[in-house]
């Protein structure tokens, strides 16, 4: 079964200080996609009316072919939703919370649940508010992931976590997508993890998509080229030069549109190229932030 | 409607809140029994002890399952199960209904006994009767304004709003020459009154939940 | 089954490159001989926890060169040419050959200088093993 599983069209959401503007994203079946954004970006509010949990303004919003918010209770069935902000009851224990949840879903499937146990070191007899946050969060995740939802959501599943719990979850994560079916959309800061499971990268700044792509061809496009400008010479003009760094004769240049031929460009220019090098995600989405601002206040 | 959700829902607000429901049903328990105990003063004392007992357990249940819920951001949890707002809203409004009528009708009917075994104070029994669903429309008060206005600070507001019209609808009801007329006689006196007051008791209850049901379906941001 | 390919975010390179490389060591090896079954792209994308895009990259580009085949619907092998082994490790021997000239440029040595370092090394090699 192919085709989208979460489709966001015009999206607009309007805040007295903060405004989500005209979203679109596409996010076909059986695919992870990253989320990534400053915080306040909007990355938490896009989330919530995925959900359903908030109701746009503008725009249309199909999660698992249901339209949201009207069809969010039957959609829900089916989605995964863990959230940094979210708590479990601190009085209750887990096994409550496990006995409450498999009440509810059919698809709950027991000895998943209880392998999730043993692989995140978690006894259900604990009361939640006796865990630490990386147990709570460990938690969250079991309760969403034993259920085999076809959609999950997650806001920061691994933030807070240590770096053994990180790997852990980022095992299971990809587990969740040795069934084809089954699609995966998470918001991190940390662009490690994005750049290691997502196939879809999505950058979100002030209210805005300003980026949404495939994650190899993100990586390729984008690269930081060093230069010397031999006596005379003059910088040549590039596609897609975001950023221009360095100082007078050695210039730096971040390039979001890198094609091999410019390094012959450059050279025939008088602009030796001394390295081209490949950016990582955090690079990328800082330069691509920083640009984009620039030319805000230009 | 998924009358299932709702039912799990209410359950499992019961189930977090079983600690405070035994108490709270201890609480009447003893308080009567103290009225019960011969003398005036007792008889006052436990009066006065009926009531801030009665009073505060339907605020601390409001405050407990809502604002906390809110506060404690648990409403993400309950958010992110098969439900839409309009069963999140009955849950509540029902769930919160029937845990405080637990401790309201062991009140009710507690206090109505005990009236109706001493001769002398029988004559109290409309009154008393009166006074308690003022008390639960009062309880209705904090649960609209919980829901409908999520903020801690506005229930409270409302908790402290309907303590004073409890009294002082307490004062002005005991004064109201159908009722007082009777009030410290031994038999029963039940008058037209009596009837009005009670109806548009159990009318301004009526109001107050359809109000919150309906603003509530409403709201366009439930996070 | 377990592959014994390990990707590392702290090398330098990109991931697809890494998957590559060490597919290719393993059957230049003979530790994957030909024909044999390679896991599907998603069940290495779950063993390496890796994205299914980088190694759906990895596996087009190997298949680019020859060194695998994939079949439609039933996954890929490898590709059953008896002299891959040594065609694999010639072509790494160009790549590397490559990429000396170029720091040899970089360093400004002539290429009588660069050969006898060449030397050099390969006479150290001979030393050790023999």
């Amino acid at each position: 079964m192919n085709g989208l599983s979460v489709h966001f069209e015009g999206v607009s959401k309007i805040y007295p200080h903060f405004t989500l503007d005209n979203l679109a994203l596409e996010l076909p079946t059986g695919t992870i996609m990253g989320l990534i954004g400053a915080n306040g970006a909007g990355k938490s509010t896009t989330i919530r009316i995925l959900m359903g949990l908030v109701h746009q303004d503008q725009g249309r919003v199909r999660v698992l072919g249901r339209e949201m918010p009207r069809e969010q209770a039957p959609a829900k069935l089916d989605i995964g939703y863990v959230s940094e902000d979210m708590r479990l009851y601190g009085s209750a224990t887990l096994a409550w919370h496990m006995k409450f949840i498999r009440s509810i879903y059919p698809q709950w499937n027991q000895p998943y649940a209880e392998t999730l146990l043993r692989r995140f070191d978690l006894k259900p007899q604990q009361r939640i508010k006796g865990l630490s946050h990386g147990q709570r969060v460990k938690a969250a995740l079991l309760l969403a992931l034993a259920r085999r939802p076809r959609l999950l959501v997650l806001d920061e599943p691994t933030t807070g976590l240590d770096p053994v719990a990180r790997q852990e979850v980022l095992a299971e994560l990809m587990a969740v997508l040795a069934d084809e079916d089954r699609t995966i959309l998470f918001s991190s800061h940390n662009t490690l993890d994005v750049e290691q499971i997502s196939d879809q990268i999505t950058f979100i700044d002030r209210g805005r998509i300003i980026a949404s792509d495939n994650k190899e061809m993100f990586l390729d496009r984008w690269r930081r080229l060093r230069l010397a400008l031999l006596p005379g010479a003059v910088l040549p003009r590039l596609p897609g030069v975001v950023e221009v760094g360095g100082s007078g004769r050695l210039p730096i240049l971040v390039t979001d549109r890198f094609d091999p031929a410019m390094v012959a460009v450059c050279n025939d220019a008088g602009a030796t190229v001394q390295a081209v090098d490949p950016m990582t995600l955090e690079e990328i989405f800082v330069a691509n932030v920083h640009s984009r601002r620039e030319k805000q206040t230009v | 409607m998924n009358y299932a959700m709702v039912k799990r829902l209410i359950l499992k607000d019961w189930y977090l809140q079983r600690w405070t429901i035994l108490a709270s049903v201890a609480g009447i328990v003893a308080t009567l029994s103290i009225i019960a105990t011969p003398g005036k003063v007792a008889f006052l004392i436990g009066l006065i002890l009926l009531l801030m007992v009665i009073i505060s357990i339907g605020a601390q249940m409001a405050v407990a399952t809502i604002v906390t819920e809110r506060k404690e951001q648990t409403l993400a949890f309950v958010m992110s199960l098969p439900i839409s707002y309009r069963e999140y809203t009955a849950c509540k409004i029902w769930g919160n209904l029937l845990i405080f009528l637990v401790p309201w009708l062991t009140m009710v009917v507690g206090s109505c006994a005990l009236l109706l075994l001493s001769p002398n104070s029988r004559g109290l029994l409309p009154y008393a009767v009166i006074m308690s669903t003022e008390i639960l429309a009062s309880t209705c008060l904090i649960l609209a304004v919980a829901l409908i206005t999520e903020s801690q600070g506005w229930t409270v507001a409302a908790i402290m709003a309907g303590n004073l019209a409890v009294n002082g609808i307490g004062y002005v009801v005991a004064h109201v020459a159908g009722i007082a007329k009777g009030m410290w006689g031994s038999t029963i006196q039940w008058s037209g009154a009596a009837s009005a007051l009670l109806l548009g008791e159990f009318t301004t209850i009526v109001l107050l939940l359809g109000v919150t049901s309906f603003v509530q379906s409403k709201k366009k941001d439930f996070l | 089954m377990h592959s014994g390919i390990v990707i590392s975010q702290a090398d330098g390179r990109p991931m697809y490159l890494q998957i590559i490389e060490q597919i290719r060591q393993r059957i230049a090896v003979g530790d994957w001989p030909p024909g044999k079954e390679l896991p599907s792209i998603r069940e290495l994308a779950v063993m390496l926890r890796v994205s299914v895009i980088t190694v759906k990259r990895a596996y087009l580009e190997l298949e680019r060169d020859g060194i695998i085949l994939t079949q439609q619907g039933k996954g890929s092998i490898v590709a059953p040419d008896p002299g891959l082994g040594a065609k694999l490790y010639d072509q790494e021997l160009s790549r590397h050959i490559g990429r000396v000239a170029e720091l040899g440029e970089l360093l400004g040595l002539t290429p009588r200088e660069l050969a006898s370092r060449v030397r050099e090394a390969a006479d150290r090699m001979t030393k050790e093993y023999s």
